[in-house]
């Protein structure tokens, strides 16, 4: 205790920061001063008690949220929903400020000029935007349209089926920037693109490049804590010592992008100290010999060499995992390693579910499975049947051939409208252009196109690059379709309207693209309400709208997870594949070999890795006051440099350095820290807003995408975002 | 007597900031206006390193600075062992600020008068049982509240099971006990 006991000055130095933050900042009216102003009126009202989703990450999170006065004041989280288990994080509480924002987009947007616009009726933006999508059917046709969104309930199925109904087969997920070659890599091995480490039961775990405490989704940090306390013996893989290792029994770092090394060395001990799974690769898998045959010249000493981690720390792994074996898995990861940050990304995800199956961890407790869920039934009401069914591949799909069509590759749509192949983009909830990859050269591509639509609920990168914006509601003031999430339990969940809308020319997603179907002259397709969508989806599980309401998540426990080992897969061979001639076509092995990364640091240079902090996601919290604060508060925009490395080059905590990768420099301070590894330098993905339109995150920090060349995974379609070299000097050295 | 008191396990803590926003919207603040501060430190040398933080609010003393030093009688100690501040006899001269040896008062420009962590327990959370706000959001559930002078109350049994000290000895009486 002593060592660490915080010391009065200390106490003081931090504290007269925060006292001066606290009494400067202007501009912020508080929920406090705002109730106090309009109490008088309204004293008598209730407090009103309304289930929701939250929409400050993909997770979206079960909230009962207390409304008084037509205000959000108290949220907690739903026990019942598998995602947060009654606990929600800060971006739950402070993103719900999202809705009274000083920067919402209040009217239908039309650029005249460079960053400039002015607003317009519904019925002109409608209009205009049909008239220009029937001309580009009528011309190029629909697979001359692309969509791009960051999947969320209704969002989800109001594009798909508008894009359908228009005949266009191009619908894109945010992927490319996120989980596209996990779930693809995976889908090649294993016919399916998720599982779920079953950390709470295991004996071990190694996670790679994923820290549930970071990109925080409370239900899996439960898990993970469980897991630890209940003895499991967890390894953090990762170039920086995450939050997680909170609870690790170990960090190991890695130099990043060479994850694959470390897994074909781990499999090359497991097959050639016969220490795998004999009757589950015997039984439930085909192509094993490939790989057994491939393994050896990944030796442990070969893998030290790429990654860092010495040989003898490989070969304590892999047998610490044989041992531990089945309630073992290495965890799947998301972004990083295997999600779209590599040349090798793709391969390392297909990779790890090979590994996984030689300790034959499918489906049993303690190991690796996949979560079961409810899905909607059929719909009887002619008015729900789906457009007629898109025969044309998604755009991409013949150059990528190894990215799952779910999400495509939305990076490769920007292109071909720099190419003049795509002639119109519409954006739904999506910062393509601000996150995706560089945003100069997507900026300049989405130009290009004959028509380019953003709906957004604050301007953003991508916003600024369209034509026309459509102020969508924010998450709270509207009713979504019912969310079906997989869970040791699976439930079904509501997003429902929390607040009146308060923006009277805001509209919500649905009535969005219900208007724009129409005005495109296919509105037959829409001719109904969401309430009405919500109830017929909800029948066909025994439930009704009313009732969802009232109760906010049904959970279908008669559908629980039972385990027992995975036997079956959704595969060609309807086993697990080590071999894959999609992946041979695709110009890789059969089964998984090395990659080499594009980039390596050299002396002197860096990679430079992007990462979530648990207060933001991506681009689209940095606007929020109540979590830019806390970055601004604690310095959270700061890149992270490794102590030895600053030490040698001069440079110490909160000094201004200057970083230049080929596309961009920028200028910010750096946090010093023994916690990274040293060819590693870490920006967190959320800085370096440059919208005069967004007062808060405006010129807070560097955005690591400005740093990023435009580039595609070959084969997966991921962004590669930490394909990149920087070098570093100390401002004024 | 009831005299509340509160655990916080930094050994739990992941520094997530969700009892921070959280406070925040159950006391309906500004966004520049915390209750809840954060210190972190890291241990060690890379590769071998340790990380913790540690969250800070109002400890509520018994012996407490703030109320020595307020002139008005605005900061007060009310029957349950919490420190108050009376808004209306406020009258924002930032004695108890300086006083505070753990500066876990905010000056609020929107009031005038200067505010902290209150143990908004009673406050809101039917069917959740005692809690504050921050107690209820934590993610990892390193935050334990309750009655120290029950010897029953869950609150005593982890103190004394995981041998909790206030953060800086116990020269102001601080009721908040941190493991570490």
């Amino acid at each position: 205790m002593s060592e660490s006991t915080i010391t009065r000055r200390g106490f003081l130095k931090q504290g007269a920061v925060a006292a001066a933050a606290a009494g400067t900042v202007g501009g912020l009216i508080s929920y406090d001063a705002w109730s106090k102003a309009y109490a008088a009126a309204d004293s008598q009202q209730e407090v009103k008690k309304v289930h929701s989703l939250c929409n400050s990450c993909s997770s979206k999170c079960g909230f009962t949220a207390h409304v008084k006065n037509g205000r959000v004041g108290t949220m907690t989280g739903d026990d019942e929903h598998p995602y947060c288990e009654g606990t929600l994080c800060a971006r739950g509480y402070g993103y719900a400020a999202v809705a009274y924002s000083e920067d919402r987009l209040t009217h239908p947007l039309k650029r005249i000029g460079e960053g400039e616009f002015e607003a317009i009726s519904w019925d002109d933006a409608l209009t205009e935007i049909g008239d220009k999508i029937k001309a580009i059917v009528a011309q190029d046709g629909p697979e001359a349209l692309a969509l791009i969104m960051d999947p969320r309930p209704s969002g989800s199925y109001y594009t798909k089926r508008f894009m359908a109904a228009l005949g266009s087969p191009n619908t894109y997920t945010h992927g490319v920037a996120c989980n596209l070659a996990k779930t693809s890599g995976m889908t090649q091995a294993l016919g399916a693109g998720d599982f779920t480490s079953d950390v709470a039961n295991s004996k071990m775990v190694i996670f790679i490049g994923r820290s549930y405490a970071d990109g925080l989704r409370p239900g899996s940090l439960h898990s993970l804590q469980k897991g630890y306390q209940n003895g499991s013996h967890i390894v953090m893989i990762d170039p920086r010592m995450n939050n997680s290792c909170t609870y690790a029994t170990e960090w190991i770092p890695i130099r990043p992008a060479t994850d694959l090394a470390l897994i074909l060395a781990m499999a090359n001990v497991l097959v050639a100290e016969d220490l795998y799974d004999h009757d589950y690769v015997d039984n439930y898998t085909v192509g094993f010999e490939d790989w057994a045959s491939r393994l050896p010249e990944y030796t442990p000493e070969w893998a030290e060499e790429k990654t860092g981690i010495p040989a003898d720390t490989i070969v304590r792994l892999a047998r610490e995992m044989a041992a531990a074996a089945p309630q073992a898995s290495i965890e799947q990861g998301w972004r990083a390693a295997t999600g779209c940050s590599h040349q090798n990304s793709g391969e390392t995800a297909r990779a790890i579910c090979l590994f996984n199956t030689l300790l034959g961890c499918w489906g049993v407790e303690g190991g690796a499975y996949f979560p079961p869920s409810v899905s909607v039934g059929k719909l009887e009401d002619p008015r729900f049947a789906a457009p007629p069914k898109v025969e044309a591949k998604i755009a991409g799909s013949k150059e990528y051939p190894l990215a799952v069509g779910s999400m495509g590759v939305a990076t490769h749509a920007v292109q071909q409208a720099g190419e003049g192949n795509i002639k119109g983009l519409i954006f739904y909830q999506s910062n393509c252009v601000g996150g995706y990859s560089n945003p100069a050269q997507l900026a300049e591509w989405t130009k290009a196109a004959d028509l380019s639509v953003a709906i957004d609920v604050q301007m953003t990168e991508t916003c600024k690059a369209c034509q026309y914006v459509l102020p969508d509601t924010s998450y709270l003031e509207r009713l979504e379709v019912p969310e079906f999430v997989g869970g040791k339990i699976p439930v079904v969940a509501l997003r429902d309207r929390v607040l009146e809308k308060i923006h009277p020319e805001t509209r919500p997603v649905d009535e969005i693209f219900t208007g724009l179907a129409k005005a495109c002259g296919v509105g037959q397709y829409f001719d109904f309400t969401v309430d009405e969508l919500a109830d017929a989806q909800l029948k066909t599980v025994g439930l009704s709208l009313a009732q969802l309401q009232e109760e906010g998540i049904h959970a279908f426990s008669e559908k629980a997870w039972k385990p027992q080992l995975k036997t079956e897969w959704k595969t060609k061979s309807g086993k697990v594949e080590f071999t894959s001639e999609a992946c041979e076509k695709a110009g890789f092995t059969p089964s998984p070999t090395w990659v080499e990364p594009l980039v390596m640091p050299k002396e002197g240079q860096f990679r430079l890795v992007g990462g979530k902090q648990t207060i933001h996601t991506h681009t689209q919290t940095a606007n929020i006051a109540p979590l830019m604060e806390i970055s601004k508060q604690y310095s959270l925009e700061r890149p992270w440099l490794n102590a030895g490395v600053a030490k040698q080059m001069g440079i110490e905590d909160g000094d201004e350095i200057e970083i230049s990768s080929e596309m961009f420099t920028g200028r910010t301070r750096v946090k010093v820290t023994e916690r990274i590894e040293p060819t590693s330098l870490y920006l967190p993905s959320h800085y370096g807003r440059m919208i005069p339109e967004q007062h808060v995150s405006y010129n807070v920090g560097l955005s690591q995408m400005d740093f990023v060349p435009f580039h595609i995974e070959p084969g997966y379609g991921g962004t590669m975002a930490q394909e990149v070299i920087v070098t570093i000097k100390k401002v004024g050295a | 007597m009831t005299r509340y008191g509160m655990l916080i396990d930094t050994t739990n803590c992941i520094g997530c900031f969700a009892c921070r926003t959280a406070c925040q919207r159950q006391n309906g603040l500004a966004a520049n206006i915390d209750y809840i501060r954060y210190e972190d430190r890291e241990t060690g040398t890379f590769p071998n390193v340790g990380f913790e933080v540690i969250p800070i609010q109002c400890m509520h003393c018994e012996d407490a600075p703030c109320v020595s030093v307020c002139p008005t009688g605005a900061s007060y100690i009310d029957e349950t062992g919490t420190v108050r501040v009376d808004e209306q006899k406020c009258i924002g001269c930032k004695y108890c600020m300086a006083a505070c040896p753990y500066l876990v008062r905010v000056h609020n420009p929107e009031t005038g008068a200067v505010e902290k962590c209150k143990f908004c327990a009673a406050e809101s959370f039917e069917g959740r049982g005692e809690t504050c706000s921050c107690v209820e959001a934590c993610v990892t559930g390193c935050r334990i509240f309750g009655d120290l002078d029950d010897p029953d109350s869950d609150l005593n049994k982890a103190i004394a099971e995981r041998n909790a000290l206030p953060i800086a000895g116990d020269r102001t009486k601080a009721k908040i006990f941190y493991v570490r």
